[in-house]
C-alpha cells in the first residue's frame, strides 16, 4: 500500500501529513491529528456525525480520503469558536436547549455554520432540508432546529 | 419508607439551568470513550462471529491467526470457562460448544492495527454443525422445539427469575388475580387481539467501544460507553473469577444508550481478549452494522390481549399472554417479561387479570434493555385494545380511558394500592392540546386525517435493592464537587443531579463541578443509569450527602459562634445567621477548619458529606400469583395524542401534531424535561413508522442505515407540545419521579389509533409503512 | 448471507494520473484491479461492503475538463464528470434551462453527499435506482468518453446493461455529459417516493418531461422514465407513445400512468414489494404527468 505526504490546513493550521492511500480524512482528524471531536458514528456516508467543512463546504469526512485533501482547508467543530467567543450556532444550541448525548452535536454545528453561511435567513423548511444528513436520536431535532433560527437571528444583530 | 427530605429554599431546583456538559459538547472537547488517547501500546480487537443462528461448534483452529505478523494474541471460548448474566447466568463469554445466533462471538483477536486482527479473524478456521434454529416465540415455547439451553436449570438466577428447566422459557411470570373465568360472562364487551411487535434496535449514534488492559497484577482497567459501570465491575469481575475491586471501570461520556449500554454485552470481549496481552490495552469498537445486531436489540413480542367491560364501560378482567422473542441470551431480557407481566393491565384498575409473561429463547439477536423496558412493546397493542373496547361500547376513548385509569388508592393489578398520580391530569390536558373531540378536516382531498391518544405506565425495573451513593466535598475556592456513580448519556443526569446539590446544600448551581467522569475506584456506587430512576434514587442519595455535609458545616459554625444551629443556613456559599446577621463564606473554612474562638487551636477540618439510599420496601410478588404488598417504587404515568394525516396515493403518515403529558412529580428541570418528551416522542413515532429489524431464518436483513431507516429532521411532527405535570411522589427529591423513558411509551398505539380513525384500518404491528397501509387500504376497498 | 463489513476502508494504492491518456492506458493495463472515482459515495462503500477491492484507485477529478459547467446559448449544456451535484443544483443555467437536472440532484442524500456526489458517478453507477439518470435521459444527455482509442460519444439509450453494468470498456473513464438545448416551454418533474421523506434510495422514482411539438399526433410530446423498477432505468416507450398519439387529459394520463406501471417489472426487495412497487409507479406517473401538465397549460 502506498503512503502519500500532503499538506493541509487544519482549523487554520497548516500540517504536514503522510497518510496510507486509505485512510479516510475521519481516520486522519481523530487517529493521526488527534482531533476527536469529529465523531465517527457510521464510516458510510449516513449519519452526518463526522461532518467537517472542507473548502468551505460540509463533507461526511469518512467518505473522503485524506490523500484527497493535499492542499485544502478544513474546519473542525474545534474550529469553529474564535479565541475571544463561540461561534453563533454553538451558543444558541446550548440555549435552546439542542444538546443532549452530544455525539451529533459537532457533525450538526458544522451543518449548521455551513448553512448560515450560504443562506443567511433560512427558513424552517430549509433548515430541516440542510439537516437531513445529520442523524440525531436524543433531541427529535425541534430544539436544533431553533438554534439555528435564533443563531441567524444573532447574526443578523450583529450587522 | 422515608420521605423526601426536600429543601425550604428551592432554588435552582425547578430553574430550566443550561447543561453542564453543553460547552464541552458544542467546542468539541467532550470525551467520549473511542476519545481517549492511548499510546503506541493500544491494539485493536474484532471478533470471530458465527455466521449460523444455531449451530454446535465441532472445531476451531486459531493457528494461522496467530502467526500472523501484527497478531498479539487469539482467544475462543475455551480460555474462558464462566458465565455472565444479570438476571440469569446464561451466557459465556466466548461460545464454547454452540453459536445461538447470528453474530455470537467465537473467537477474538488482538493486533497491532484494525486491518490485521480482521485479516486475522479471516484466518480462524470454525467448523460447525447446524442445528435446527428456532425463529419464532410461541414455537420457541412449545414443547416441539429444540432446546437452546438445554441447561438452563443448572444457571445462576435471580430470585424472583422464574426458568423453566427443559424448555426455552426462561422467565414464566404470572397474575391470577380474582376470577377470570367467571367473569367473561358479566361483561358487555370482550375485545380478543394478536399484535406482533418487531425487534428493532436502540441506533444510539455512538456504537459500542470498550478498552480493556490487564496489568501483570492482574488488576483490570476497562474504558467503555457504559452506563452501568459499576454493574459491569460486578458481573465481568464474577465471570473471569476476579475480585470487584480488581475490576476498574472508567466511564466516559456516552453518546447516546437508550439501554443498549446498560448491563454487559460486548465489554467482557474486550477485558477477555486483554488477559491474553497483559500490560497492553486493547481496544474494541462496534461497527454500525454489528451494532445493529450484535449488542442488544430490543425483543420482539407476540401478545394476546383478551378484555371485557360491563355496560358502564367498567373494565371487570384482562387476560394477556406475552411471548417474548427473547434472542440467544435472556440474562437481561427475563426482567423485561416481568415487568410487562406486573404492568400488564397497562395504566386501568382491572379487578380480575390472568398474565402470562413468558421470556423464550429464539436464535434471534440478543434481547435487553431498551427505553420503555417492555412497555413500548406491551402497550403497542393494549392501547389499541383499549380504544377498540369504547368504540364497540360507543364511549369515547378519552371518556373510556378516564372512567378507567388509575387514580390515588385505586387497587393495582399485583394487589397494592397506587400512590397519588396525575394521570387524568395527562390524559385530559394531551386531549384538550389535541382538540379531542374536533374533527379536523384533511388538508387535501387525497389525504385522510385522524387523531388517536394513548395512556402508559412505567415503573423503574429494577431488584428492590438497587442503591445510589453520592459524597460532596468543597474546595477553598468555594467549588462543590459532587461525586456520582450515575451516568450522563443524553438525559440531563449531571445537569439535573448539581441542580439538586445546589439547591440543598446552598451553593449556587454554577458553583458545582461533578467528579467525572465515573471511575469504579473513586466514584460512589450506582446501581445502573437505567430505569428512569437517577433523579429519584440519586437524588434521594444526593440530598442525604448535601445535608450531612450541611449539618458540619451548620453545627461547626453554630459553636464558633455560640448559636443555635436552627437560626443558621447556607444561602449562595455563605453560611449565614438569621438571628444575628452574621456571615462566614463557606469557602473560608470547609478545607481548612476554624481557630478555636478562645484561640487555642482549631475547630473543623475538611468538609465532606456522604448519603446513600436503596429502597426498602419494595415486597417481592408471589410466584403464583404475582401479588404482593409492594411490587414497585412508584409508577410515572403519562399520556400521548397524535393527529395525523395518510396519502391516499402512497399510504405515508404524516404526523402533523404530536402532544403528550407526564406527570413527573417534580420537574427539577423542565426544559431538560420536555426535552425527554420531545425527543422520546420521536424516537417513539420513528419506531412507529420506519423501523424494524426485518429478521429471516435468524438473519438481519438490514443492518445499516442504508436500510434501518430512522427518523431524519425531515420526519419530526410539524408541531410538538410537552406537557409537564406535577403530582408529587412523597418519597422523590422535591417530590420527582422519572420520565427519561416513558416518552417513548405511547407512540405506536397513538399512532395505530389515529391511523384508525383516519381509515379505519388496524394492523398486526408497526411499523405502520407506507406500502403497508396502502396495499391494506387497497383491500380494504378504500382506494382502487 | 451475513454482510461482513470492514471497519474501515480496505488497503489500495491511491493513484493520480495527470493527463487523459496515462488515465486510460492506467485503467486498461489494471483492467481487473484498478477502479476511477470521482466522489467515492457509491465506490467507497462497496469497498467497505467486501463487494469490489480494487487494488488502484485512480483519482479523475481532476483531469482537464472534468470541473466545467458550461452552457452555450447555442448548443446547450456540459457538465464535467467531477462537477458536484450541489454546483449543478446551485448553477444558475441549470435552473433556468434544465431545472429537471436540478429537481433531481436535490433529491439526493443530503447536503454533505451531494458535494461529493456527481451526475457522472450517478450514471456509470447503473443503479437502477440512480436519481439523475432519468433527467440525464429525458434531456438527451450524451457522454463524452475517453478511451484507450481515444475519444467518443455515447448516448444514455444503450448504456446501461444491468444493475451496477454498463457499455464502457476497459479504460473509458466518462469525462462529461452533454445536453442539447431543450424544447422550448417544456416542463418537467421528478417525483421520488422513499421511506423517508427526504435522503432515502428510491422505492420508486419517476422522471416526467413534457413540451409542445406539433409534429406529435396530440400536439405534445412526453418522456417517461422510471427508476427502481427494472434492471435498468426504465423507458416507458409506451406511455410515451401513447402520450403523443392520444389527445392529453385527465383520461389519458391516468391510463399512461397505467401503462408505465405494467411496463415496470419490480422485484420484492427490503425496500419495497414489486406490488407495492406497481401501485406507485401508477400514482406517481399520474401525479407526474398532471402536474407537466398544467405547468405546459399556463
Amino acid at each position: 500500500m502506498t503512503f502519500h505526504e500532503i499538506i493541509v490546513t487544519i482549523n487554520q493550521n497548516q500540517e504536514k501529513i503522510t497518510v496510507p492511500s486509505n485512510m479516510t480524512l475521519m481516520r486522519m482528524l481523530r487517529e493521526v491529528l488527534a482531533l476527536t471531536g469529529t465523531k465517527n458514528g457510521c464510516s458510510a456516508g449516513e449519519c452526518g456525525a463526522c461532518t467537517v467543512l472542507m473548502n468551505g463546504e460540509p463533507v461526511n469526512s469518512c467518505m473522503v480520503l485524506a490523500v484527497e485533501c493535499d492542499g485544502a482547508e478544513i474546519i473542525t467543530v474545534e474550529g469553529l469558536a474564535s479565541d475571544k467567543q463561540l461561534d453563533p450556532v454553538q451558543d444558541s444550541i446550548i440555549q435552546t436547549g439542542g444538546v443532549q448525548c452530544g455525539f451529533c452535536t459537532p457533525g450538526i454545528l458544522i451543518s449548521s455554520r455551513a448553512l448560515l453561511n450560504r443562506n443567511p435567513d433560512p427558513s424552517d423548511a430549509e433548515i430541516k432540508e440542510a439537516l437531513v444528513g445529520n442523524l440525531c436520536r436524543c433531541t427529535g431535532y425541534t430544539r436544533i432546529i431553533d438554534a439555528i433560527k435564533e443563531a441567524a437571528m444573532r447574526q443578523k444583530a450583529k450587522e | 419508607m422515608e420521605k423526601s427530605l426536600a429543601q425550604k429554599v428551592n432554588s435552582p431546583v425547578g430553574e430550566n439551568k443550561l447543561r453542564i456538559d453543553a460547552y464541552e459538547k458544542v467546542i468539541g472537547t467532550a470525551q467520549y470513550a473511542d476519545d481517549i488517547q492511548f499510546g503506541n501500546k493500544l491494539l485493536h480487537a474484532r471478533i470471530k462471529r458465527s455466521p449460523y443462528p444455531h449451530a454446535k461448534i465441532k472445531k476451531i483452529d486459531v493457528s494461522k491467526a496467530r502467526i500472523l505478523p501484527g497478531v498479539k494474541a487469539v482467544v475462543c471460548g475455551e480460555d474462558f470457562p464462566g458465565f455472565i448474566g444479570l438476571y440469569l447466568k446464561d451466557r459465556q463469554i466466548f461460545c464454547r460448544d454452540r453459536v445461538r445466533y447470528v453474530g455470537d462471538p467465537i473467537a477474538g483477536v488482538a493486533a497491532i492495527s484494525e486491518e490485521i486482527a480482521e485479516k486475522a479473524i479471516d484466518l480462524i478456521e470454525v467448523e460447525y454443525e447446524i442445528l435446527e434454529p428456532v425463529l419464532d416465540p410461541e414455537f420457541g415455547a412449545s414443547s416441539r422445539a429444540p432446546l437452546i439451553h438445554p441447561d438452563l436449570g443448572k444457571y445462576v438466577v435471580a430470585s424472583f427469575i422464574f426458568p423453566q428447566a427443559g424448555s426455552n422459557i426462561s422467565n414464566h411470570f404470572k397474575i391470577r388475580k380474582g376470577n377470570i373465568e367467571s367473569t367473561w360472562q358479566k361483561c358487555k364487551t370482550i375485545i380478543e387481539r394478536k399484535y406482533h411487535i418487531p425487534h428493532i434496535q436502540h441506533v444510539p449514534l455512538e456504537p459500542h467501544v470498550a478498552i480493556a488492559r490487564v496489568d501483570k497484577s492482574g488488576e483490570v482497567t476497562l474504558w467503555d460507553s457504559s452506563q452501568s459501570p459499576f454493574a459491569q465491575r460486578d458481573l465481568i469481575a464474577e465471570a473471569l473469577g476476579i475480585t470487584q475491586s480488581k475490576m476498574r471501570v472508567i466511564a466516559p461520556l456516552v453518546g447516546g444508550g437508550f439501554g443498549s449500554k446498560a448491563g454487559v454485552s460486548m465489554e467482557s470481549l474486550a477485558v477477555a481478549i486483554a488477559s491474553k496481552v497483559k500490560g497492553y490495552p486493547v481496544k474494541l469498537r462496534l461497527t454500525r452494522e454489528e451494532e445493529f445486531y450484535t449488542a442488544f436489540v430490543r425483543q420482539g413480542l407476540v401478545a394476546y390481549f383478551k378484555m371485557g367491560c360491563d355496560e358502564n364501560g367498567k373494565i371487570l378482567a384482562m387476560e394477556n399472554t406475552f411471548y417474548w422473542d427473547g434472542g440467544a441470551y435472556t440474562e437481561y431480557g427475563v426482567n423485561i417479561t416481568r415487568a410487562a407481566g406486573y404492568s400488564s393491565t397497562g395504566p386501568y384498575e382491572v379487578p380480575n387479570v390472568k398474565a402470562d409473561s413468558y421470556c423464550v429463547y429464539t436464535n434471534h439477536p440478543v434481547g435487553g434493555p431498551m427505553r420503555g423496558f417492555g412497555m413500548p412493546e406491551m402497550h403497542a397493542g393494549l392501547e389499541q385494545c383499549i380504544d377498540e373496547l369504547a368504540l364497540e361500547m360507543g364511549m369515547d376513548p378519552v371518556e373510556f380511558r378516564q372512567l378507567n385509569c388509575l387514580k390515588e388508592g385505586s387497587i393495582l393489578p399485583t394487589g397494592g394500592k397506587m400512590h397519588p398520580t396525575g394521570l387524568s391530569q395527562c390524559l385530559e390536558k394531551t386531549a384538550e392540546a389535541i382538540d379531542w373531540g374536533k374533527k379536523a378536516l384533511p388538508s387535501a382531498p387525497n389525504k385522510r386525517r385522524g387523531k388517536g391518544i394513548a395512556l402508559m405506565w412505567k415503573a423503574p425495573a429494577m431488584p428492590g435493592n438497587a442503591g445510589s451513593s453520592a459524597f460532596i466535598e468543597l474546595a477553598e475556592d468555594g467549588m462543590l464537587t459532587l461525586g456520582v456513580g450515575c451516568q450522563e448519556i443524553g438525559q440531563g443526569a449531571f445537569t439535573v443531579v448539581a441542580q439538586m446539590v445546589a439547591a440543598t446544600f446552598g451553593v449556587p448551581y454554577e458553583s458545582v463541578r461533578l467528579a467525572t467522569p465515573v471511575d469504579t475506584r473513586y466514584s460512589p456506587y450506582e446501581w445502573q443509569t437505567v430505569a428512569s430512576r437517577i433523579t429519584w434514587s440519586t437524588g434521594n442519595a444526593i440530598i442525604k450527602a448535601a445535608q450531612d455535609a450541611r449539618k458540619q458545616v451548620i453545627n461547626l459554625i453554630a459553636e464558633a459562634w455560640n448559636e443555635n444551629p436552627d437560626d443558621l443556613d447556607i444561602v449562595n456559599g455563605n453560611v449565614i445567621s438569621y438571628k444575628s446577621e452574621r456571615e462566614i463564606k463557606v469557602k473560608d473554612f470547609a478545607v481548612k477548619g476554624l481557630p478555636k474562638p478562645d484561640g487555642r487551636g482549631w475547630m473543623g477540618g475538611p468538609v465532606i458529606g456522604r448519603g446513600s439510599f436503596m429502597p426498602t420496601d419494595v415486597t417481592g410478588l408471589d410466584a403464583e400469583t404475582g401479588q404482593g404488598e409492594h411490587a414497585v417504587v412508584h409508577f410515572t404515568t403519562g399520556a400521548q395524542a397524535v393527529d395525523l394525516e395518510v396519502d391516499l396515493d402512497t399510504g405515508r403518515v404524516e404526523i402533523l401534531k404530536a402532544v403528550a403529558a407526564f406527570d413527573v412529580g417534580k420537574a427539577i428541570n423542565p426544559d431538560l424535561v420536555k426535552a425527554q418528551i420531545e425527543g422520546g416522542m420521536v424516537q417513539g413515532i420513528s419506531s412507529a413508522l420506519f423501523e424494524s429489524l426485518m429478521l429471516k431464518d435468524g438473519y438481519v436483513q438490514n443492518p445499516s442505515f442504508v436500510d434501518y431507516r430512522i427518523a431524519t429532521s425531515m420526519d419530526i411532527p410539524n408541531s410538538m407540545q410537552a406537557i409537564i405535570v406535577e403530582v408529587p411522589q412523597d418519597d422523590g427529591p422535591w417530590g420527582a419521579r422519572g420520565i427519561g423513558e416513558h416518552s417513548m411509551v405511547p407512540a405506536i398505539p397513538a399512532i395505530a389509533n389515529a391511523i384508525y380513525d383516519a381509515i379505519g384500518i388496524r394492523f398486526e404491528g408497526p411499523p405502520f409503512t407506507a406500502e403497508k397501509i396502502y396495499l391494506a387500504m387497497m383491500e380494504a376497498g378504500i382506494i382502487k | 448471507m451475513v454482510k461482513n463489513t470492514h471497519p474501515t476502508l480496505p488497503e489500495f494504492d491511491y493513484v493520480k494520473p495527470v493527463t487523459l491518456f496515462e488515465t486510460s492506458q492506467f485503467l486498461f493495463t489494471h483492467s481487473n484491479d484498478s477502479s476511477p472515482f470521482l466522489g467515492g459515495t457509491d465506490l467507497f462503500i462497496r469497498m467497505r461492503d467486501g463487494v469490489i477491492k480494487p487494488h488502484y484507485l485512480v483519482d479523475i477529478k481532476h483531469l482537464a475538463g472534468m470541473d466545467k459547467l458550461d452552457f452555450d446559448p447555442q448548443k446547450g449544456l456540459t457538465i464535467g464528470a467531477a462537477v458536484n451535484m450541489n454546483r449543478v443544483i446551485n448553477s444558475p443555467d441549470v435552473q433556468e434551462h434544465y431545472p429537471l437536472l436540478a429537481d433531481a440532484c436535490k433529491s439526493v442524500a443530503s447536503y454533505q453527499l451531494r458535494n461529493r456526489a456527481t451526475i457522472i458517478g450517478n450514471i456509470c453507477n447503473a443503479s437502477p435506482a440512480g436519481d439523475t439518470i432519468g433527467a440525464c435521459i429525458a434531456l438527451d444527455g450524451v457522454l463524452h468518453i475517453h478511451g484507450i482509442a481515444g475519444s467518443r460519444f455515447e448516448s444514455l439509450s444503450d448504456f446501461f446493461l444491468g444493475p451496477g453494468k454498463t457499455n464502457l470498456k476497459p479504460g473509458d473513464i466518462v469525462t462529461a455529459i452533454s445536453f442539447p438545448l431543450p424544447p422550448q416551454g417544456h416542463a418537467s418533474t421528478y417525483v421520488k417516493l422513499g421511506r423517508n421523506k427526504l435522503s432515502d434510495l428510491s422505492i420508486v422514482g419517476v422522471t416526467v418531461l413534457g413540451n409542445i411539438d406539433t409534429k406529435k399526433q396530440s400536439g405534445f410530446r412526453f418522456r417517461v422514465i422510471l427508476a427502481s423498477v427494472a434492471p435498468v432505468p426504465l423507458i416507458v416507450t409506451q406511455a410515451e407513445t401513447y402520450l403523443s398519439s392520444h389527445e392529453v387529459n385527465q383520461e389519458t394520463i391516468h391510463q399512461a400512468a397505467c401503462i408505465a406501471s405494467e411496463a415496470s417489472h419490480p422485484i420484492n426487495d427490503v425496500r419495497g414489494s414489486a406490488r407495492y412497487r406497481r401501485e406507485m409507479v401508477r400514482n406517481l406517473t399520474e401525479n407526474a404527468l398532471i402536474k407537466v401538465w398544467k405547468k405546459l397549460n399556463q
